[in-house]
């Protein structure tokens, strides 16, 4: 499984050349990954039908817990088979969709990421793992809402996405931690089982609520539902494949990943319930209020997400089968109108719902696909979203609140169903729209495969999907005897009833959507102060108060930067010191006195002498060498104690440090006094009392010799294991390798940032 | 800083600190020295020749190289040519070359990339035990000895890479300073 994902990933990097290298033909191999894993992921479908979950294992720091560890159950089949089948249709409708894009390859190189990082949510069982599919789904998903970057309006939506899901992203490591210590497993499989466990653990509490609000940011939950209706800024593929069918589905796949870990207190019911509610009634409600087909789509995205919550949130067994039928086919039914709906926009060149009128006799298949897709949304018999609505409504029978919530939101989606249809595709008497071109195979093909995925489904409900739904509610409930049996027909019901009651009022809500409108603007006031205006103004007062911050704290002045790391590091030192209170035998130090020798001394004065003389000097070039002066002396110290290493390096520092003092001489202002007398004394103060401090501490250090094993290891090991008789340098290069390889990127980094400053010409108007 | 004994002097200097600096790259495995001291001997040649003649001159002298080509005669075979070339790029060098028949190619060796080149090898040397199986930087030691170099493994590799950076490093500062 590691190398399905590492394949998709070099696909991914290759994709940009690729283009240079196939042209148009770039779609061949974009459209084969994902052909490719579908069929590969097909392939365990009979072993986890048998109820066994596929585990592989790849270390990867196994000390710290950290393995790319990946779990194929039930649940993870689904979301992979849906992953990479809407992948097929996604890839093949972009290459039509941005046709004579040059930054086609870019595009494929997100989507195909993006791809990759969802399978390897879904199959992930490690939770670092997940953690870092999961941040990649957040920032390939940043990458593409802001893929037409020249929109000031993408560029917001896209970062309002990563702010929103990156916050999550964070709680999720936070609660996944909290879940690991709780559990002591690293790993989904090991938590399973432990729900007595967790639940009286006194991290249950915090670990829900991060993971809480990780799921909610990501699957758009009330209050954090702003940042999807905004992502509609990217390309209508992208919008499709992750602000419908799958991303935004993450959230929710990881509730149901933990429903039989977490589930079981009434926190957690209530609060998905609450939540869930919520946003399905919100989204329901904003979705009739707009005109941008993308927009409809989008609230009525956030609705259906609200509903899945719910659905787990009521978290009996009828729930969950419900979640799971409902999730099926919302993904198919929302991935063609999304799709249809780009279409629209590629030809039309609009989406707005006034400016379109009967359609359907200029784009027969769009039209049938969006038609048998809304059919299925409003939950018409023969369809798979029939089947969904009828176990929702089944599911929340029970609780009249709910019963309300799905009823509301049934009757949004058959009247934005009608609109999608109905309405802009065969409503005659209007003039018909112009069209600037007529969508081509690759543009309606994918929308009409799932279209009809949605109606083939609904007529074998009880064969095909059966099964793989059956495996992924037992994975879901975390009960392996769990049947589920679906039929399309289950007689005159009152479930069957409520299906008809709420297609009547679907029918009603758009006939009366007009003075519906009307009525609703009132409230639009109120937007001022919901969640997104409140994001956009915490946003400028974060990028105000860091201004000021930063203004202050990076003046730009040397002496500041030194004083700020001084003070710091003398507070941390007062710290540690109050703390621990460690004793100092002066008496003793005073004592070692005696054993000072003679040219100890003479460098002493020497260095003490320099640095008088430096205080008072005004000559630049006088200081520059003095400065070395004082670094040779230190380099004799060290020559002295044993540490020609240590000497060799600080000399050589110094010769450069002077040559290339002597190089900028001439380039340097005038040496002028600009300090304030009062200044300067309290650098003094501060230097003084960092020197004290200093001093102390090593006297302390002395006190207590450390009687250490190391310095015994490396002299034997040195030669032994690392042939080499130079301990300094063996431990550089090779026992603590890995430090030192940090070390030289970071000088390299650092080396980097220091030209850019460098080449940077303030006079000319440069500005860092 | 320019006197002609100084400049003259250091013409026959530079190369002979940049053999030291090799010299103390090798050794530093058991004696005293290492990739960063030798890096910074290296550079300091460097810095010297700066000094003395001008970033360009120092340039021209250690990091550009004038490549010849030109187009493949009929009656020469394809290796009779490539000969030619290289004959005419080493050791048959002129001064000019007929104008229109000969191009020329300059290739220059950025300071920029000696650092990076220097941070791969550094980086790919620790690669070996990870293709082994072992983990990441385990060292990996040639059996044999080879005369003045000594005992070939990974580390040294490593240390080559330090030695490269820190060379890189010193050179771009001192090219850009001198520049401005």
């Amino acid at each position: 499984m590691l190398y399905s994902l590492l394949s998709g990933i070099l696909l991914a990097a290759l994709a940009p050349q690729l283009q240079r290298v196939l042209g148009r033909y770039l779609v061949v191999p974009m459209v084969a990954l994902p052909l490719l894993l579908f069929i590969y992921y097909c392939f365990f479908v009979p072993e986890v039908l048998q109820g066994q979950a596929v585990v592989q294992t790849y270390t990867w720091v196994p000390e710290l817990g950290i393995n790319l560890q990946f779990r194929l159950d039930g649940l993870s089949l689904l979301f992979a088979l849906l992953i990479s089948f809407f992948g097929i249709l996604v890839m093949l409708y972009a290459s039509a969709y941005l046709e004579g894009d040059p930054l086609l390859g870019r595009f494929y190189l997100y989507l195909t990421l993006f791809m990759v990082a969802m399978l390897g949510v879904v199959t992930s069982d490690n939770i670092f793992g997940l953690f870092v599919f999961w941040e990649l789904t957040s920032i390939s998903s940043y990458l593409l809402i802001g893929y037409k970057q020249v929109d000031k309006e993408a560029r917001v939506a896209a970062w309002q996405a990563l702010l929103v899901t990156g916050l999550g992203g964070v709680a999720l490591m936070a609660g996944l931690l909290l879940l690991a210590m709780a559990t002591g497993s690293y790993t989904f499989s090991g938590m399973l089982g432990q729900q007595e466990v967790v639940l009286q653990h006194t991290f249950y509490l915090p670990a829900v609520l991060l993971i809480l609000l990780a799921c909610f940011t990501k699957s758009a939950q009330f209050p954090f539902h702003f940042w999807l209706p905004n992502a509609m800024a990217a390309p209508t593929p992208v919008s499709a494949y992750l602000h419908s069918a799958t991303m935004v589905k993450a959230g929710i796949f990881l509730l149901a990943r933990l429903t039989p870990i977490l589930s079981g207190s009434e926190f957690w019911h209530l609060s998905l319930m609450l939540a869930g509610g919520l946003t399905a009634i919100i989204g329901a409600i904003l979705a009739l209020q707009h005109n941008d087909l993308k927009a409809i789509l989008a609230y009525t995205t956030i609705s259906a997400l609200g509903l899945l919550v719910t659905m787990l949130g009521i978290g009996s067994d009828y729930a969950l089968k419900a979640m799971l039928v409902f999730l099926l086919s919302h993904a198919l039914y929302k991935g063609t109108l999304f799709l249809v709906a780009g279409t629209i926009d590629h030809s039309a060149g609009t989406r707005d719902l006034t400016k379109l009128h009967y359609l359907g006799k200029q784009m027969k298949y769009s039209g049938t696909a969006a038609t048998l897709a809304s059919l299925s949304m409003a939950g018409v018999v023969p369809f798979l979203g029939f089947v969904g609505k009828e176990m929702l409504y089944e599911a929340s029978l029970e609780n009249y609140i709910m019963l309300g919530i799905t009823l509301l939101t049934g009757t949004a989606f058959a009247a934005v169903g009608i609109l999608m249809s109905y309405r802009i595709f065969w409503r005659r008497g209007e003039e018909k729209t112009q069209f600037d071109h007529h969508p081509d195979l690759r543009l309606y093909l994918p929308p009409l495969v799932l279209a009809t995925g949605g109606l083939l489904l609904g007529l074998l409900v009880s064969v095909v999907p059966a099964n793989l739904l059956q495996a992924a509610v037992r994975a879901v409930s975390g009960n392996p005897e769990m049947e589920l049996k679906l039929a399309l027909w289950h007689g005159f019901t009152p479930v069957l009833g409520l299906s008809l009651l709420t297609l009547l009022l679907g029918l009603l809500a758009y006939l009366f959507l007009p003075s519906l409108r009307n009525k609703v603007t009132a409230i639009h006031p109120l937007y001022r102060f919901g969640p997104n205006a409140l994001y956009h103004k915490l946003f400028e007062l974060f990028l105000h108060g860091s201004t000021t911050f930063i203004l202050w704290l990076q003046n730009g002045h040397l002496r500041s930067y030194v004083m700020y790391i001084m003070i710091f590091f003398c507070g941390l030192l007062f710290f540690t010191l109050w703390r621990d209170t460690p004793g100092l035998d002066i008496q003793e130090r005073i004592y070692q006195l005696h054993e000072v020798r003679l040219y100890e001394l003479v460098i002493f004065f020497l260095v003490i002498s320099a640095l008088v003389f430096l205080m008072g000097t005004r000559s630049r070039l006088t200081s520059i060498v003095v400065m070395g002066l004082i670094g040779y002396s230190g380099a004799l110290f060290y020559i002295l104690f044993g540490a020609p290493d240590v000497a060799a390096t600080q000399f050589l520092i110094e010769t450069l440090t002077v040559v290339i003092f002597v190089l900028l001489m001439h380039k340097l202002p005038a040496f002028i006094y600009l300090s304030h007398q009062f200044r300067k004394y309290k650098f003094i103060a501060i230097a003084v009392l960092f020197g004290g401090l200093m001093t102390y501490v090593m006297l302390l250090v002395q006190q207590q010799a450390v009687d250490s094993e190391l310095r015994e290891y490396f002299g034997k090991a040195s030669y032994v294991e690392a042939h080499g008789r130079n301990i300094v340098n063996v431990i550089l290069v090779d026992f603590r390798g890995l430090d030192t390889l940090g070390e030289i990127t970071v000088l390299a980094v650092a080396a980097l940032g220091i030209f850019s400053l460098l080449r940077l010409n303030p006079e000319k108007g440069d500005k860092p | 800083m320019r006197t002609i004994i100084f400049a003259t002097a250091i013409r026959y200097l530079t190369p002979l600190f940049l053999i030291f600096s090799l010299y103390i790259l090798l050794r530093g495995h058991n004696h005293p020295g290492g990739g960063f001291i030798g890096g910074l001997i290296g550079s300091i040649a460097f810095v010297f020749h700066v000094l003395a003649h001008g970033s360009d001159r120092t340039v021209n002298a250690y990091f550009r190289v004038k490549l010849y080509s030109k187009g493949k005669p009929d009656d020469d075979t394809p290796p009779e040519h490539m000969w030619r070339l290289l004959s005419a790029n080493t050791w048959n060098r002129l001064p000019n070359y007929p104008q229109p028949e000969w191009r020329y190619h300059i290739v220059r060796l950025r300071p920029a990339y000696v650092m990076a080149i220097g941070l791969f090898l550094a980086a790919s040397s620790g690669l070996l035990g990870l293709f082994q199986g072992m983990p990441f930087m385990t060292s990996w030691w040639m059996e044999a000895e080879i005369p003045i170099i000594g005992a070939l493994g990974t580390p040294l590799l490593f240390d080559a890479g330090v030695y490269l950076l820190v060379l890189g490093m010193v050179l771009k500062m001192i090219f850009t300073m001198s520049k401005e």
